[in-house]
């Protein structure tokens, strides 16, 4: 069918564009020029005016693909963003409406859609461009380590992520709520969206609202209506008994940039979009997360983060993207009182039990 | 028969080598892959919430009866910045769901693998954004060439 071998054609672009070695890949060659500070808005204290709504929603992704260079050429930009295009361009033709069910045993789906397929293309919002920071298209957020993945785990932290596998074998999983991912029991974003690191999750809803005062700045992120209060000035100790979600955050002016130190993170809190990490335990005691806003146009700011968290990870490691200044709204995204979808999980292993217990049960007229 | 999700979340895989596991729920956790389903009729009812939305249908099993099956989509906050909104699909809208249903049986609940009319033509259409540079672009810089943009909003409206 027509549909099938137009995706398969983008994706087979993909997959040519994610394993081609991009070595010589070179920064296009006209770097951005950052707008004179004194044109861009500031509020009443002459501080850069940070407030509004703004989305991170990117095609880059967290960690680099094998073989890459940092910076894709502007052709390499251009055959992903039309390889997105042609995915969602094909995901909006029309199929058969006599079609059958899908297969039996699964559609073969992999990820989040986990052999079941998910839902209509229409439903996803996860950014059509590549980010383009100080005149590079980025093949990934993180820049250092300079090949833009992640720092290789400690063993410890190896250690926990193994724990936790062997907790959540069979249905101990699903034996209550608690043991369910933050996500899915509305308690946090996906991933990592509201941070500290704010990193864009691959489906929807990327997006923030920051209102700023002369001692206080806001961070509101869309998913899942998470708020960060940031203080300014002369950071106060704080006890390590105290772990709130997206920890405690100290911010101070350094120039014109927002400098935002955290520490105290909740230690269920995942750092990153990483696999990997989503299976170890989450947050350390010492985890230390420094965050720069930079206002570089009245309607970008480059959003740079570093992880320094010797108990999760083996080095440092640090990351930018573009945040785009959005001139839509934000909406409500009330997640716990519609959530369906947590009930249907724990009620979909009760009764598995059942059958399992039911095939094990040996019959008493026997 | 590969759908278009699973395209999606491939692609995403690839261009995401670190793709997030915890979206709001990993979907093989909610339904039964041995319980593929194909559902049409009208729809009776529309729940326009987060996290995901559900479309409600009447469907009529081989036995004759009537059954109302509950149909998962994704966030509304997507399709409102659309310009999409829960009157966008009228009630008595004839549609064709195929999808899997929940593990547990006894809910008449699925996933909406693929939502369209009874003619084939998808409920929604996606969109390559309302013209607002939300998604990582630079806009002071030249656009690359994709994607011919489509009007806000594909929405079919019956």
């Amino acid at each position: 069918m027509p549909i099938h071998r137009a995706s398969f054609s983008a994706l087979a672009g993909l997959v040519l564009l994610a394993t081609a070695n991009h070595a010589a890949a070179q920064a296009p060659a006209r770097a951005t020029a950052a707008r004179p500070a004194s044109t861009l808005p500031r509020t009443p204290d002459g501080r850069p005016d940070l407030q509004g709504n703004w989305s991170n929603a990117t095609m880059t992704p967290l960690e680099r693909a094998a073989g890459q260079a940092r910076a894709l050429t502007r052709e390499q930009a251009a055959a992903l963003e039309k390889g997105r295009a042609d995915v969602k361009e094909s995901g909006d033709r029309a199929i058969d409406p006599n079609r059958p069910p899908p297969p039996k045993g699964g559609d073969g789906s992999t990820g989040a859609a986990g052999n079941v397929g998910g839902y209509n293309y229409f439903f996803i919002d996860a950014g059509d461009h590549v980010a383009f920071v100080n005149g590079e298209f980025r093949s990934s957020i993180i820049v250092s380590p300079a090949n833009g993945r992640l720092p290789a785990l400690t063993p410890a932290a190896r250690a926990w992520a193994q724990q936790r596998a062997a907790r959540n074998r069979g249905f101990g999983q699903y034996d209550n709520p608690e043991n369910r991912p933050l996500a899915e029991r509305c308690l946090m974003s996906f991933g990592s969206n509201a941070g500290p690191p704010m990193i864009p999750n691959a489906f929807y809803n990327n997006n923030y609202t920051i209102v700023q005062t002369k001692d206080h700045v806001m961070i509101m992120t869309e998913m899942v209506h998470d708020v960060r209060t940031i203080r300014m000035g002369r950071p106060t100790p704080t006890s390590t008994d105290v772990r709130p979600w997206m920890g405690v955050s100290w911010g101070r002016w350094e120039g014109d940039t927002l400098v935002v130190e955290t520490s105290n993170v909740h230690p269920l809190q995942v750092l990153s979009q990483s696999v990997f990490l989503n299976a170890a335990f989450g947050a350390t005691d010492s985890l230390r997360v420094t965050e720069r806003f930079h206002l570089t146009r009245p309607n970008v700011i480059l959003y740079r983060f570093t992880v320094n968290d010797p108990l999760n990870f083996t080095a440092p490691w640090s990351g930018e993207l573009p945040m785009i200044r959005m001139d839509e709204q934000i909406y409500e995204y009330a997640c716990h009182e519609g959530n369906y979808a947590l009930s249907n999980i724990l009620s979909g292993a009760r009764a598995m039990e059942r059958d399992s217990s039911a095939v094990k049960k040996p019959n008493p007229k026997e | 028969m590969r759908r278009t999700f699973a395209l999606v979340i491939a692609a995403a895989l690839l261009l995401v080598p670190s793709a997030p596991l915890n979206a709001h729920h990993a979907f093989g956790a909610e339904f039964d892959p041995n319980a593929p389903l194909r559902l049409q009729g009208k729809v009776v009812k529309l729940e326009w919430v987060n996290p995901h939305t559900w479309i409600h249908l009447e469907h009529v099993n081989q036995a004759g009866a009537k059954e109302v099956w509950m149909v998962e989509g994704g966030t509304p906050n997507t399709l409102l910045r659309r310009g999409l909104k829960r009157e966008s699909l009228a009630y008595g809208t004839e549609i064709i769901v195929d999808g899997y249903q929940t593990k547990d049986h006894s809910l008449k609940r699925a996933n909406g693998r693929n939502i369209t009319f009874a003619d084939g033509r998808k409920i929604f259409m996606g969109s390559s954004g309302t013209g607002a540079p939300r998604d990582g672009r630079d806009p002071t810089e030249p656009p690359t060439p994709p994607a011919a943009k489509k009007p806000p909003g594909g929405a079919l409206i019956q």
